[in-house]
Parts: C-alpha cells; sequence; structure tokens
C-alpha cells in the first residue's frame, strides 16, 4: 500500500499532506499530555513491529503482493495517537532509506496507513470490546475485526487516490499524466487483495503479536512507569521477526499501484504516463532493502536491523526530552 | 569551544565515578573486538562491511540505558559534520559517493569508540592495555595526559579570566599580551610539574611503581566465547565483501 512517488499529482500530494497535518498535531500534543514517556519509548518498539510487518510481502495470484501494516496492533497498545506518530516514522525511515514509498507521496501514505488505518481499526476494536484489556478472547476478536475493517478502510482511501488522477490530470492527447487506472480498476484491484489475503495477513500479524504480548509481556498494558519496558520475550519476538524477513523475498511480482517507471507500461497501460517518466526520484542508501553486492536475504536481515534500531533510538530519545520536561515542570 | 573539548575528554574518566557494573564480556576482548572492527571499517573498499557494522552497533546502541545513549549520540554529530565538510569537494569533483562513505566509517568508527567507553570503565580499558602487554609507561602517559589535560586546561582558563578582569580599561600593546602569554604558561608550567611531584609522591606511598596490573578475576562465560567467535567471522566477512 506504499504509494510510490509520481503516482499521484504534486496537487494531490499536498492535499493529503495538508489533511493528514492536523492529526500529527493532535496526536502530538495528545502523546505529551497523556502518554508517560517510557510509553513514548515503547512507541518505538511499535514502530519496530509495523516497520518489520511492511516488510513481509505475502503474494497473491495474479503476481501482485501485499503486506501487513500493524497500525490497528499499536493502537490498541498504546492509543490510536501513539500509533498515527509511530506508523509515521515507520513510513519516513522507509521513504527516506529504503525508497519504500515516495517522498513526495509521503502525506498521502501516512494519511492512509497513519491516520484512517489505526483509528478506524481502534474505534472498531473499542466497538467491540468497550472494556479493552478485561476479557483475552473478546479483546483478540475485537482486535482481528478492528484490524481487518482498518486495513481495508486505509487501502480503499489508497484506491481513491489512485483512481481519481486519470479524471483530474491528463496530457493534451488525453493520456493521463500520473497513475494511469481510474476508479473502476484501482477499487477492484487494491480491496481485492486487501479483503482476501492482506487483511486476512493483518489480522494474523495484530492477533497473534497482541496474544503474545498479553501472554508474555502483561506489564505492557500496566499503568504503571516501572512495569512498562521492552521486556526479553519482546526482545526475542523482535529478533525472530527481523531474522524471518527474507520470507518477504519468496513472494515474486510488485504490489498492485508501486510499479517502476520501466514496468507500467506492461501491467496494461500500453504506455508510461509523462508526469512518471518525468517526475521526482530520490535515490536511497539501500533502495528496496538490498545492497549491491550482498545477497538478498542478508540485505533485507540488515535493513530490518538497522529500521528497528533506528526507530527504538528516536523514540526512546523522545521519551528521554518529555522526561525531563517532565520532571522539570514537577519541580 | 574549548569548554565542549574540555568535557569531552574529562567525561572519559566522570564516568567511572558513577557506580558501574563490571563488564559482562572479557574487557581485552571487548576491546580487540572494537580496535579490529575501525580497523577493517577504514580498509574496506566498499560500503558493505561498513553498513553491516553500523547496522550491529545502532542495534547495541538502541539498547543501552538512556543516559548513556544519549551520551553516545551527543559525540556523534561533531565529527561526522567536520568529515563532511571535507570531503565536500569529493562531491563537486563528481564523487558523492566517496564523501558518504567517508562519512559513514568515521561514524561508525566514533559509533564503536563512545559505545565501548561507555561498556567498559576507564579502569578496564588501562587494564586491557596491561594486557596486551603494551608498555606500562604508554598506559601511565595515557591515563597521566587524560587526567591532567582536563585539570591543567580549567587552571589556564582561571588564570587567563583573572588576567583579562585584571587588563579591564587598560590599553595593552601586543609584545605584553605575548609576555602575558608567556606568564600563563610558565605559570600552568610551574603548577603542573609541582602536581606531578605531588602525584609521584602519593603514588609511591600506594605502592604504586608505574606498573599497570589488573586484579580482577574475570571468569570466562559463554559471552565471553561468542565474542572471541566475531573476530574470526568478522574477518571471513571483510574479506568475502
Amino acid at each position: 500500500m506504499h504509494i510510490p512517488d509520481n503516482y499521484l499529482s504534486p496537487q494531490t500530494c499536498a492535499v493529503m499532506t495538508a489533511a493528514v497535518v492536523p492529526a500529527w498535531i493532535v496526536s502530538v500534543n495528545k502523546i505529551k499530555k497523556e502518554l508517560p514517556p517510557k510509553k513514548v519509548a515503547m512507541m518505538g518498539v511499535g514502530a519496530a513491529f509495523s516497520f518489520l510487518g511492511m516488510m513481509f510481502n505475502i503474494p497473491l495470484p495474479g503476481g501482485t503482493t501485499g503486506h501487513a501494516v500493524g497500525g490497528t496492533l499499536i493502537a490498541l497498545l498504546l492509543g490510536p495517537y501513539a500509533s498515527c506518530i509511530s506508523v509515521s516514522v515507520a513510513l519516513l525511515l522507509q521513504a527516506l532509506i529504503f525508497g519504500d514509498g515516495g517522498i513526495l507521496s509521503f502525506g498521502a501514505n501516512c494519511f492512509n496507513m497513519a491516520f484512517v488505518l489505526p483509528f478506524v481499526g481502534y474505534a472498531v476494536a473499542h466497538v467491540i470490546s468497550p472494556h479493552f484489556g478485561t476479557n483475552k478472547k473478546r479483546d483478540l476478536v475485537a482486535a482481528g475485526a478492528g484490524s481487518y475493517i482498518g486495513i481495508n478502510a486505509a487501502a480503499f482511501c489508497a484506491a481513491v487516490e489512485f483512481g481519481i488522477q486519470p479524471m483530474l490530470f491528463r496530457d493534451s492527447a488525453g493520456n493521463a499524466l500520473y497513475c494511469p487506472y481510474g476508479l473502476n480498476v484501482s477499487i477492484p484491484s487494491m480491496m481485492a487483495g486487501h479483503l482476501t489475503i492482506f487483511g486476512l495477513a493483518e489480522v494474523v500479524f495484530t492477533v497473534a503479536i497482541l496474544a503474545f504480548v498479553m501472554k508474555a509481556a502483561p506489564g505492557f498494558f500496566s499503568e504503571k512507569k516501572e512495569e512498562a519496558g521492552v521486556s526479553l520475550s519482546l526482545k526475542v519476538l523482535l529478533g525472530a521477526l527481523i531474522v524471518a524477513t527474507p520470507l518477504g523475498l519468496i513472494a515474486e511480482g510488485t504490489a498492485w499501484g508501486e510499479w517502476g517507471t520501466d514496468e507500467i507500461a506492461e501491467t496494461g497501460a500500453g504506455y508510461t504516463p509523462r508526469g512518471m517518466a518525468d517526475g521526482f526520484s530520490l535515490q536511497s542508501l539501500l533502495p528496496d532493502y538490498s545492497l549491491k553486492g550482498l545477497p538478498d536475504w542478508t540485505a533485507y536481515i540488515l535493513s530490518a536491523v538497522i529500521g528497528v534500531a533506528v526507530l527504538i533510538i528516536v523514540f526512546r530519545l523522545i521519551g528521554a526530552v518529555l522526561g525531563r520536561r517532565e520532571e522539570t515542570e514537577t519541580v | 569551544m574549548t569548554d565542549r573539548i574540555l568535557r569531552l575528554i574529562s567525561g572519559i574518566i566522570d564516568n567511572d565515578t558513577r557506580y558501574r557494573k563490571d563488564s559482562k564480556v572479557l574487557p581485552v576482548l571487548r576491546m580487540l573486538v572494537s580496535i579490529l572492527a575501525i580497523i577493517l571499517c577504514a580498509c574496506s573498499s566498499n560500503a558493505i562491511f561498513v553498513i553491516t557494522v553500523l547496522a550491529v552497533e545502532l542495534m547495541h546502541l538502541a539498547f543501552l540505558p538512556t543516559h548513556s545513549m544519549t551520551r553516545v549520540l551527543k559525540r556523534l554529530p561533531l565529527p561526522v559534520i567536520f568529515t563532511m565538510i571535507i570531503m565536500l569537494p569529493a562531491v563537486f569533483l563528481g564523487n558523492p559517493r566517496t564523501m558518504l562513505t567517508v562519512t559513514m566509517k568515521v561514524l561508525v568508527s566514533i559509533l564503536i569508540l563512545a559505545i565501548m567507553n561507555e561498556d567498559l570503565s576507564w579502569k578496564e580499558i588501562t587494564g586491557s592495555f596491561s594486557q596486551l602487554h603494551l608498555p606500562d609507561v604508554f598506559t601511565m602517559t595515557l591515563d597521566m595526559t587524560v587526567r591532567f589535560l582536563t585539570i591543567l586546561s580549567r587552571l589556564c582558563q582561571t588564570i587567563h579570566e583573572a588576567y583579562i578582569l585584571r587588563a579591564v580599561s587598560v590599553h595593552r600593546q601586543d609584545k605584553s599580551r605575548m609576555q602575558a602569554a608567556g606568564g600563563i604558561l610558565g605559570t600552568v608550567f610551574l603548577k603542573s610539574s609541582r602536581m606531578s611531584e605531588e602525584t609521584t609522591e602519593a603514588m609511591e606511598c600506594r605502592c604504586f611503581n608505574g606498573t599497570y596490573r589488573n586484579f580482577t578475576r574475570h571468569k570466562l562465560s559463554v559471552y565471553d566465547i561468542l565474542y572471541a567467535c566475531i573476530i574470526p567471522l568478522m574477518i571471513v566477512f571483510f574479506i568475502i565483501t
């Protein structure tokens, strides 16, 4: 669901960024007021899980692939506002360092995966289980339902963003300047995968990790600052997920809407839209999680390690700064 | 700027005043792995080895205590920015990758050393030098230099401030400024020689004859064996890449 650069027009990117900025501002303010500093550090772990989930590509018949996001999982563990910021930071890291998702389309990606997905997922989960954390079975069902509906809501938004491009932006010859597929193609293509396999992947990812955390690290849900922390079991789980990331390489094919400029003509469009051919591009450090000279599986694990480490460091620093501010205000 | 450098140097020893647990890994092994990693990073001709070491060190940094992590991160920006500025001509000459590779190597080297400084106390580091059979005079010179650099620099600053306060509204010519500088340095030199005599007497009172001995009884554990395996693995990986 990562929208690359040049699939959306600069105008669309600007509108989507403007739409997600208020969500960021509100989320940051809510986190400063409501989340204890130690839980802010845990946002890094949440972001790391989301990052790893997005590295596991799952194949769909027809040659396309997709992935889980984990936004609902973080929303249920730390709150929807924390999830918004965690997933946004994970997406930023992916865009800048790994070239997964565009820079100009960062706002659109955050709107879909960091705003729509966690908030919708959280709301649905809390409708099913209003007192989340009291009944394990009901909580897991609620988490599964929330994550499924959340990811499909996000996929629908992405499909609409793709689909309106040919309607609004055409050249003098009538060819689309950006994404060449209208709503009649983008919505069925995106939703088919997410209503079936990718939605199921999101449910499995969310429920499995939530169940593990409930069993192995119940302190995660604790309101007490001392009990919240990265337990050994969480570290082991992160390590296992990092080692397992090369499984995402088994899935061949590119996700719908994430083709390269050289691939788009062969997908059925018959031409490469001018906005894509002449558009913005950024050379990232580890494009597509690969490194020239290293086998793909090694580069994948390396990318996972770097991504997880950077996310944990960033959020622990933010937690430390907020903790110091709290102490100063108390004094 | 001088204050920052003094804080950086004094930070090497100041950390020891706080309570610190002994390193789980044999300190000499820890130091050898760090030095080997730095040397191999510097010698590598491409980015693969450097990025691999960077990934490992970032993961190590992510799980350090927060105050240690903050201290390590504070040491990174200045050398990295300085290196980028020095290597900027490479960009203009059409080799931006060179600037990135060299900057990354500097970043990784500083990261390795800073994390090692957090993991090992100054006592463990100097103890490791003696286990590596480095001449004791080298270890003692390094130890004394680090300790006295901060003490004498602060003394120099204090005398300089006192001189400036006394020189307010008094017009001095360049020649007298040079004489004043000579006076300050001379005073610091005399003070330092007196301090070194006092240090020698204090060391003799404590039966220290310049020989650094390691009295810690470190029992070999699984961590040491795993750490020792890193050395051949690193060399093989370096050769392969």
